[in-house]
């Protein structure tokens, strides 16, 4: 199977999803119980003028495959509708303000998390069975057991309210305008050390088990033994021989996990008060803002989606298997 | 009979000897006794307020203090371990039910249907859990049962796998052709000769079906979708992130709920991974 053929296959099964996942979207209210004009147009807190106007829009008065039909054609205008919270904002709108806060939080603790993993594995293989290997899988094993908004919490309650060593919550403080961007970026860093350490802590434990296993396997191979025949030193041989090629698994294994790293951001931005689409999903469902919480699972849907997707490109050339 | 009873002497001797088992039988085996004689060893009702001043510290009439309203929360935490335990055990036997079913199904069969199961699977895998979960669960409004429903349809898909690919294997056993040429139909030989060969896979995924619905009913819970008529651990963290915890330095109304999720989390995990270990000593790693 070449790189073309299997990307085929992975763009085809991601469209599909998509289409489901769309769908899905746009069935759930319909077939919940209650009447879906009320859940997705018509609340007390928008003006019965803009309530009518949007029942046009989406075609809620008519036959269900006009309302489909009009659904996606609203949405691929980026159309999702008015929040009820937020009225009169659109969802879109609301959606991509939180939007790159997410992104963030996720990009940079995954990062970390990875980095994390990886380091903890080699050394846990390299020295398997010995203390540092011991006490690296339990300290993993005793983090990865908790809930992450409990640990979120915990971290929150020493280091915030105890100690007061870092913001309470939020991403930026609240004050007029910083002085220049430098203050700016130092400001968010400030606020993002706790929700970036609880998801880190709270994820790396998956990663090292996985690069510990894969380089226990890696360390038996010819080549290993070749490279520390030759003479090399210890560490070249670690790194740049063995954990190199034992690196395959983890790719597959973070692209596993990504769906699970989302719900982790959206219990993480509720603890921190965090402003990304997971607090926004926590305060849609408490303000029964339904168009939201719709427009907030759809955006989260397609990005574990396209993320997948990206993960299955890098394997395609990470993997000689597939290459040639 | 006798055959039976030797084989149960057999498991408990392996057992015995597997300490990551038996610790997780301690903490399961507690937990199980707490939520049974909660109603009797709770110092208080655990929904009566004013108890005592509100926000009041650990001291003799309130072992865990009190939360806002007065509420004793230690009594609250042990009638928390029957909701976790309650939602688990039920979620986590439909969930193998379902599980097993379709994959027995799925690899006896094969064809369409298997195609049908497992690109189904596929997708449920891809689509983030928490926030569809949190989705439905906003629309069905919050109770237990609902809680219950919601962990059904996103639980029984691992259980579905595992089986599948243990019947692909088994059904190419010469016994089965024997049955299939001796003229059994499809489901009796499922049923005689498939089931009895997976049981020992079913087992330790049960277990472990109690961990992911015990999670999710916590997490959900903490969430503000749990049974506002039940206090669970996952209402206790979130009742403590709404009402104040944090600013009243309540860490008595933080660290005791969570702790016993992660508690029972790693218990049935312990006694799911060490009964795979005595089933499928071949799976072990």
């Amino acid at each position: 199977m070449g790189v073309k053929e299997f990307l085929f296959k992975r763009l085809v099964f991601m469209v599909v999803t998509l289409f489901i996942v769309v769908t899905l979207n746009f069935s759930i209210p319909r077939i919940m119980p209650g009447n879906p004009i009320t859940h997705l147009m018509v609340d007390a807190r928008l003006p019965p003028e803009v309530r009518s106007a949007l029942v046009e829009r989406f075609k809620m008065d008519k036959s269900v495959f006009e309302q489909y039909v009009s659904y996606i054609a609203n949405l691929l205008r980026g159309d999702l509708g008015l929040s009820f919270s937020h009225y009169p904002r659109q969802v879109s709108t609301v959606l991509m303000e939180r939007f790159p806060w997410t992104l963030l939080l996720i990009g940079t603790s995954t990062i970390l998390s990875t980095l994390l993993g990886l380091f903890l594995g080699v050394i846990s293989a390299w020295r398997h069975g010995e203390k540092v290997d011991i006490s690296i899988q339990t300290t993993g094993l005793a983090l990865w057991s908790m809930p992450i908004y409990w640990l979120g919490m915990i971290l929150l309650y020493f280091f915030g309210f105890v100690l007061g060593l870092v913001p309470l919550g939020g991403a930026t403080s609240p004050r007029l305008g910083y002085a220049n961007t430098f203050e700016y970026v130092k400001d968010v860093l400030w606020h993002m050390i706790l929700p970036v350490a609880t998801m880190t802590l709270g994820g790396f434990a998956s990663n090292t088990l996985i690069m510990r296993g894969s380089m226990l396997e890696v360390v038996k191979e010819d080549y290993v033994t070749t490279a520390e025949a030759k003479g090399l030193g210890e560490r070249t041989v670690m790194w740049s021989h063995a954990a190199r090629n034992a690196m395959l698994p983890m790719v597959t294994v973070i692209a596993l996990n990504l769906a699970g790293i989302v719900g982790g951001a959206v219990f993480t931005e509720t603890v921190f008060s965090f402003p990304g689409v997971g607090r926004l999903i926590y305060d849609a469902v408490l303000a029964h803002d339904y168009p939201l919480l719709q427009g907030s699972f759809l955006i989260i849907a397609i990005t574990v989606l396209l993320a997948n997707f990206f993960a299955d490109i890098v394997y395609a050339y990470l993997d000689p298997r597939i290459k040639y | 009979m006798e055959r039976h009873i030797a084989n149960f002497r057999g498991f408990m001797r392996k057992y015995r000897r597997n300490v990551m088992g038996m610790i997780g039988l301690v903490i399961i085996v507690f937990f199980m006794s707490i939520s049974i004689i909660a109603p009797l060893i709770s110092p208080w009702d655990p929904y009566k307020m004013n108890t005592g001043p509100p926000f009041a510290p650990p001291s003799g009439d309130h072992p865990l203090g009190t939360n806002d309203m007065g509420q004793d929360l230690f009594s609250q935490l042990l009638h928390g371990a029957r909701i976790s335990l309650m939602v688990g055990f039920i979620a986590a036997a439909v969930n193998v039910a379902i599980g097993t079913m379709v994959g027995l199904l799925s690899g006896y069969f094969g064809g369409k249907l298997d195609e049908f199961f497992m690109r189904l699977i596929d997708v449920m895998i891809i689509i983030p859990g928490i926030p569809i979960m949190v989705l439905i669960a906003a629309y069905l409004g919050p109770s237990m049962w609902n809680i219950i429903f919601i962990l059904v349809i996103f639980g029984w898909t691992r259980i579905a796998r595992v089986i599948r690919s243990q019947v692909l294997m088994i059904k190419e056993y010469p016994y089965i052709e024997a049955s299939k040429a001796a003229g059994a139909d499809s489901f009796r030989i499922i049923y005689d000769h498939i089931m009895p060969n997976v049981v020992s896979l079913i087992l330790p995924q049960a277990v472990l079906s109690i961990v992911g619905a015990i999670l999710g009913e916590a997490g959900l819970s903490f969430l503000g979708l749990g049974d506002p008529t039940h206090v669970s651990w996952g209402m206790l963290l979130f009742y403590a992130q709404s009402y104040g915890a944090f600013l009243r330095r309540a860490w008595w109304w933080i660290i005791p709920p969570g702790l016993c999720i992660t508690l029972i989390g790693l218990g049935f995990t312990f006694v799911g991974y060490a009964l795979n270990d005595i089933f499928n000593p071949r799976l072990r790693r």
